[in-house]
């Protein structure tokens, strides 16, 4: 294309062209601008150059940048006295990095003319403009239409190039570098860290675990409430904790109105590189009272897990028997916002990766809670810690109420020692009969 | 105007100064409690020729309720006007405490604005301790002595410290646990908790200590700004905290409020969203540059004994772990209410920070 473009070239000749394709360009018209290409822009750009090369006495050209020179240069071997001016003409004016996939404004800008006078007075007016914008802070409703007034969608869907204008405007960067860089990203994340657009792409593979890999069914969902502040209370097993994220699935597939679930989960979570930010970011919130209590507080249903690392930390010798349930910290919260809780089993999950041993000492130095031996785990590398695909079921029962003891009950100790008790008690009679309802780990 | 610059200038005017003071208050004898509801305000201004001070004395000079504004620092304040009193006080020096007390007493001041504070980390520990701790006592040593009863102070969310068990919003009663080791950190945390023990209740003083989350915006230069304007932005391999940006007109909207309100206490100063940090780089248009936490802190460290890194490697905490504020307090009690949320904040920066490149592009036209 750039071949069959290029005109024959002659010093002379691309001098007037250069100069009568310019106000063309400053029109809008779509016409003007499908011709413009950017190549043809850097062509045209680089012809008057070639000229100044050729006959060395033409002082009024203006070196331009090199950026918009090093691509086209690259290519071409007859231009090899200027790919050695290159340098010198500024390497590294280069306001945005090159590997963002969009058009640098650079590359494309409109050409410069070989007249001083011209590229003076756009300086100048492009000067003057910064200048007014600086002082205002915005810009001036009766600008002048000289300026080249391009509307910005104009200039995604046309590859003819921004006017340096455009580049000073400020929604300029926040549409081309901005969203650009963030395209697996949303550009915000919620107050706790759940990035919508991150989780969006992990939810397939949520799903396909959910439904085809551990072949979640799911029983009493209608024991949540449609809305409204609640807390789920779960046993915590699997040494790599995936229930958290198969309940937040759940919810979203099974519920009526399909709530969105977070989950506590353990501080040594957020030590670790990469994990802590993948959970933090698909819906795991730090597990502290402050946290839950704004969580609670903006009406949100909330899953703990009161077992903790105690409870992802079972070996297969104990697998369903609930360890101590915290010190009733979610009794407490539930007590002071005024929550429900509704218990729940996971049954399933502990099969998933049974721990055999746990190396403890040598976790310490890595900042791990404990390093699993499982069947799989160091044999296979880190193949070994895929879970196994065993059947779940999660079952919801029914809600606990508290209202009858109020806020101030949750300095009560002993109540509090007591309740907790009883949600225990609770969840380890469900899992117990889930336990000897299934007839196999693997197929329910 | 009478503008003074230099101590014998100050000290020569002192008792035209005192003929004015007498002229505003009305009634001088009674106790300062029932004096200042009815008397204008005469507000003194510490560190007031840096960002927050500059700006400060210039959204007071506007302000009805003020009647005269000192201003303290090395250097004058560009938006120094009629109502500014500028002094030249030197924090650090050995007798600054002497005239501080001097000014104030002078001018009859009533509220003392405490910003003389650095904001971005200094290889000059020595000279920061003497600043920063040392003198925030001599500030608050010359408002014992003279009829100071009220303080607002600059402080930074920073001084809770980014670790991972700190809860996502953290509210003004977390504990500071910053890095001690840090001075630039350690020196603020001290003088906060003089500022609190000046404050103590029953003494009839009203402290305000601001806690501002990091500060951006289009004029504002900070480390965070020079962090955020690299092209390749140092990170932690694997680590994206949520971080909190606060606009600068929101950070100077709050200290006005605070001078014309009276809300005694610890507040959070924050935007409402916020960012984790890769998104910020993005949002910025600069490029994240992972690097595994051991190699980073040594390279860093070396590049920070050079002087070629912003701050020392103790701030890669920062770049790790969540150190988020709940600034819940301050829109109640206070009634502030930011105009940017982290985001936009972030990106009126950014949009400052590629106005200022394309300017300079075509300062050398090609």
């Amino acid at each position: 294309m750039k071949k069959e473009k290029r005109p024959p070239r002659t010093g002379t000749s691309a001098k007037p062209r250069a100069r009568a394709t310019r106000p063309v360009r400053d029109d809008t018209s779509a016409a003007a601008n499908t011709v413009a290409t950017p190549k043809a822009d850097g062509q045209r750009a680089r012809r008057p150059r070639r000229a100044a090369h050729a006959k060395v006495k033409e002082p009024q050209v203006p070196p331009p940048p090199a950026e918009e020179l090093a691509p086209h240069f690259a290519l071409d071997e007859e231009d090899e006295p200027l790919l050695e001016e290159a340098p010198e003409l500024g390497l590294g004016s280069r306001m945005v990095p090159p590997h963002v996939g969009w058009s640098d404004p650079l590359d494309s800008m409109p050409p410069t003319s070989n007249a001083q006078g011209d590229v003076a007075e756009q300086i100048r007016m492009l000067e003057a403009r910064l200048d007014r914008l600086i002082r205002t802070g915005s810009v001036p409703p009766d600008e002048p239409p000289s300026s080249e007034p391009v509307p910005l969608a104009k200039n995604e869907r046309e590859p003819a190039g921004p006017p340096a204008d455009d580049i000073a405007k400020s929604h300029y960067f926040e549409e081309h570098w901005g969203r650009k860089g963030l395209r697996s990203r949303s550009e915000e994340v919620d107050d706790f860290g759940l990035d919508p657009a991150y989780e969006s792409r992990f939810r397939p593979i949520a799903e396909f675990l959910y439904r085809r890999y551990f072949r979640v069914r799911t029983f009493g969902v209608a024991n949540l409430p449609a809305h409204g502040r609640c807390i789920i209370v779960a046993n915590h097993s699997g040494t790599l904790p995936l229930d958290g994220l198969m309940l937040r699935t759940a919810l979203r597939l099974e519920h009526t109105t399909a709530r969105d679930l977070r989950w506590l989960a353990e501080d040594f979570l957020f030590y670790l590189p990469f994990a802590g930010v993948f959970m933090n970011r698909v819906g795991a919130v730090r597990a502290c009272q402050e946290n839950a209590e704004r969580l609670l507080g903006k009406e949100s249903l909330l899953a703990v897990f009161p077992e903790g690392v105690q409870g992802i930390r079972k070996l297969w010798s104990e697998r369903y028997r609930l360890q101590r349930f915290g010190r009733g910290g979610y009794i407490r919260l539930a007590l002071r916002m005024q929550a429900p809780i509704v218990p729940c089993a996971i049954v399933g999950a502990e099969e998933t990766n049974p721990l055999l041993y746990r190396l403890e000492s040598l976790a310490n130095l890595v900042g791990l809670p404990y390093i699993p031996v499982t069947p799989t785990f160091p044999l296979l590398g880190p193949l070994g810690l895929m879970p196994a695909p065993s059947r779940w079921t999660i079952t919801f029962g029914e809600p606990v109420s508290l209202d009858s003891a109020g806020p101030e009950a949750a300095e009560d100790h002993v109540l509090v020692g007591r309740l907790s008790e009883r949600v225990r008690t609770a969840i380890q009679a469900m899992l117990d009969s889930g336990v000897r309802e299934r007839k196999s780990v693997w197929f329910g | 105007m009478v503008r003074h610059c230099g101590r014998v200038a100050t000290l020569r005017t002192r008792k035209v100064s005192d003929e004015r003071t007498l002229e505003h208050s009305p009634t001088p004898g009674s106790s300062p409690l029932a004096a200042r509801a009815p008397r204008r305000r005469v507000v003194a201004v510490t560190g007031a020729a840096s960002f927050l001070g500059s700006n400060l004395v210039g959204l007071l000079e506007e302000e009805p309720q003020i009647a005269r504004i000192l201003a303290l620092d090395t250097r004058p304040p560009p938006t120094a006007g009629a109502k500014t009193r500028v002094y030249d006080a030197d924090m650090t020096h050995p007798a600054a405490e002497e005239r501080l007390a001097e000014a104030f007493a002078a001018e009859g001041v009533d509220t003392v604005v405490h910003l003389a504070f650095l904001a971005s980390p200094t290889h000059a520990s020595g000279y920061s301790h003497e600043l920063e701790s040392v003198g925030t006592m001599h500030v608050l040593n010359a408002c014992r002595r003279t009829r100071v009863t009220k303080l607002v102070m600059w402080s930074q969310t920073l001084l809770y410290g980014a670790h991972p068990t700190n809860p996502n919003f953290l509210s003004e009663k977390h504990p500071l646990r910053a890095r001690r080791t840090e001075p630039f950190l350690a020196d603020k945390i001290e003088a906060e908790s003089e500022a609190l023990r000046f404050g103590r209740p029953g003494q009839g003083r009203t402290v305000t200590i601001l806690r501002t989350a990091p500060i951006v915006g289009p004029t504002v230069d900070n480390f965070f700004t020079r962090y955020l304007s690299h092209r390749y932005v140092p990170t932690v391999l694997g680590f994206d905290p949520l971080w909190q940006f606060l606009h600068e007109a929101d950070a100077l909207a709050a200290f006005r409020l605070a001078v014309v309100r009276d809300a005694p206490g610890v507040f959070n100063i924050t935007p409402d969203g916020v960012l984790p940090l890769g998104t910020a780089i993005r949002l910025a248009g600069r490029q994240a540059l992972p690097l595994p936490r051991p190699l980073a802190g040594s390279l860093v460290g070396a590049l920070w004994v050079a002087q070629f890194a912003e701050a020392p490697p103790a701030f890669f905490d920062y770049l790790q772990y969540v150190c988020v504020a709940d600034g819940e307090l301050a829109r109640k009690t206070m009634g502030f209410r930011p105009l940017y949320t982290s985001r936009e904040a972030l990106i009126d920066f950014a949009n400052a920070q590629h106005l200022r490149e394309v300017k300079l592009l075509s300062e050398t036209p090609a």
